[in-house]
């Protein structure tokens, strides 16, 4: 059982980017007008974009292939959206354009990089700074994570590592409100289960009691 | 895994989920502590590398010993953005970038018509030329402005064209995994039974020894076509097609088994017309919300007698547009069809008429 951590609740404000100014761009329709000045070739539109869903697209690669190569890739998807601007039908759906793009570029990662096993030995070394005073270790549940079904893990780590809200997450990757809530609300469930958590009803009884 | 937790109405109760959802709502101590955990992952926003833009992206490129440069970095930006741009040029019309496919990488050993390849030698697949995969053995192809493909053990691929505009190859037998990032319509593989057209997406497509084949979409959504009979497969999706027949009728892998056997019953097998109201009733009667995309495409593959019949299903699970009637629909009107399948959540279809105008549809690959 994670220990409860109330003094940090104020924290969490920041952790999950309320302030963000990149907040706010989650309307597909804002984004409309810069994707057309992009593909009139303003490079500062571009970077715009860039600003606006480097963090979705890090999200998406992070749910597959290792984290030491996610910025890498990054760049490879920003890029690779750069040259292929004009194959984009609807000005309004750069994001879900763009994270089919992130998928495509760790779905070929995945298959041409190392076995797993090494991915886990890179996050162990990386994670080796975490506080002692934790039961669970950010690479053991990023592995946890990361065994859940597809459609859960990449929703489960726009909103726990990206710091993406629900709505936002939709905005950015074209899936329905309804869809990012259950599949946050099942991967939840799921990776309770896997970390062998209590659900969160059994918080809400014992403090209701 | 474990799933002892699971709740049995999830749905229900994510409702009260509000924290996890927006954070908005009584904080819950778990997710809590998994952000402040997992915090250590999150994107840090290093600017975009200009310099990244300027050639193909390479591993090592981006970790540049000068450093991240802004993107609004001014006149010296301006001009390594102007260098970048017209390199992205050249290299999109170089005439390396369109003689064929690079062979990135070969497990076992495959054959470029008669001659032997491995994983040790650079490869390239060119216009014409064939490239087959042995029965233990695996290839990728990969072409920078179109996408990657990868060849499972047996297959069978011929370079047709590799164009500006157009990309075509022929797949006789085995399967291949296709991520293509070419514009929608670029991309075309001929197969004995059908072609394919990438509209955006990945999926994988498998042909046997009898010229059957079988697409499989996993992003986007993916046509086939053949002598005018023509589907739609969104991801998720699957459809079978067959030599002479053309494709049958797309359907969600995760639809019931009795739906899918009634369906390949009723694309391709020769039956009485009794069996197949039979196999048209069992479709229609156990088809969910979701399956309005086989309902859509029976709507021009059932006969004219049965065609009221599957509009009242297709309007229950999915109502129609105020411009789609069903006396138009009776009559295959295509406008009308293609409003109603615009409304039905998948993609737009005016994506594939345009395309469909601009190919020279030619008999599958001899």
């Amino acid at each position: 059982m994670l220990s409860s951590s109330r003094d940090s609740a104020d924290s969490m404000a920041a952790d999950l980017d309320v302030n963000d100014p990149n907040r706010a761009a989650v309307e597909p329709s804002e984004d409309e007008g810069i994707v057309q000045a992009a593909r009139d070739g303003d490079r500062i539109a571009f970077g715009s974009l860039y600003q606006r869903y480097a963090r979705m697209v890090h999200g998406v690669l992070l749910a597959k292939v290792p984290f030491a190569d996610v910025d890498d890739l990054v760049q490879d998807t920003f890029v690779r959206a750069l040259r292929n601007l004009s194959g984009l039908r609807e000005n309004g759906r750069f994001g879900p354009w763009l994270a089919a793009i992130a998928r495509n570029l760790a779905n070929d990662h995945h298959r041409h990089a190392a076995p797993m096993t090494e991915l886990d030995h890179e996050i162990a070394a990386f994670d080796s700074g975490s506080s002692p005073d934790t039961e669970l270790s950010a690479a053991g549940v990023l592995d946890a994570i990361r065994i859940l079904p597809d459609t859960y893990r990449e929703t489960l780590i726009l909103r726990l590592v990206e710091g993406m809200t629900g709505p936002e997450i939709a905005a950015h990757t074209g899936l329905t409100p309804g869809s990012v809530r259950v599949n946050l609300h099942r991967g939840m469930q799921q990776l309770r289960a896997s970390l062998k958590l209590r659900p969160q009803s059994a918080h809400r009884r014992e403090g209701t009691k | 895994m474990e799933h002892q937790n699971e709740n049995p109405n999830p749905e229900r109760n994510a409702a009260h989920d509000d924290y996890l959802w927006d954070g908005s709502g009584a904080p819950d101590p778990d997710v809590q502590k998994l952000e402040v955990l997992l915090k250590e992952f999150r994107h840090h926003r290093p600017a975009l590398s200009l310099p990244a833009l300027s050639a193909e992206p390479r591993r090592s490129f981006f970790r540049p010993r000068i450093g991240w440069l802004p993107v609004l970095a001014g006149a010296t930006a301006a001009a390594l953005v102007l260098c970048a741009t017209l390199l992205l040029l050249q290299n999109a019309h170089s005439p390396d970038q369109q003689a064929g496919w690079s062979i990135s990488s070969v497990a076992g050993t495959a054959r470029i018509g008669t001659n032997t390849i491995s994983g040790d030698v650079p490869a390239r697949l060119d216009v014409g030329q064939t490239l087959e995969t042995g029965n233990q053995s695996h290839a990728s192809l990969n072409a920078e402005n179109v996408g990657l493909i990868e060849l499972d053990a047996g297959t069978r691929l011929r370079l047709l064209a590799m164009g500006k505009d157009r990309q075509r190859i022929a797949l006789d037998r085995g399967t291949i995994h296709a991520h293509i990032w070419a514009p929608p319509g670029q991309f075309i593989v001929d197969t004995p039974a059908a072609i394919t057209v990438d509209l955006g997406c990945a999926y994988t497509l498998k042909v046997d020894d009898s010229g059957a084949g079988i697409v499989r979409t996993s992003l986007g959504w993916v046509g086939f076509k053949l002598n005018g009979r023509e589907a739609f497969i969104p991801a998720g999706a699957a459809c079978a097609t067959r030599p002479k027949i053309g494709p049958g009728t797309p359907y969600f892998e995760n639809a019931p088994s009795a739906f899918r056997a009634a369906l390949e019953r009723f694309d391709f097998t020769d039956s009485d017309p009794q069996q197949r109201a039979v196999d048209l009733n069992l479709i229609l009667s156990s088809a969910r919300p979701h399956d309005a995309l086989t309902l859509w495409h029976l709507l021009s593959r059932v006969d004219a007698g049965q065609r009221g019949q599957v509009y009242d299903k297709l309007e229950e699970l999915a109502l129609p547009p105020a411009d789609v009637t069903k006396d138009g629909i009776l009559q295959l009107n295509q406008p009308m069809l293609d409003s109603w399948w615009n409304s039905l959540g998948f993609d737009d279809i005016s994506v594939w008429r345009h395309w469909e105008h601009s190919w020279a549809e030619t008999s599958p690959a001899k």
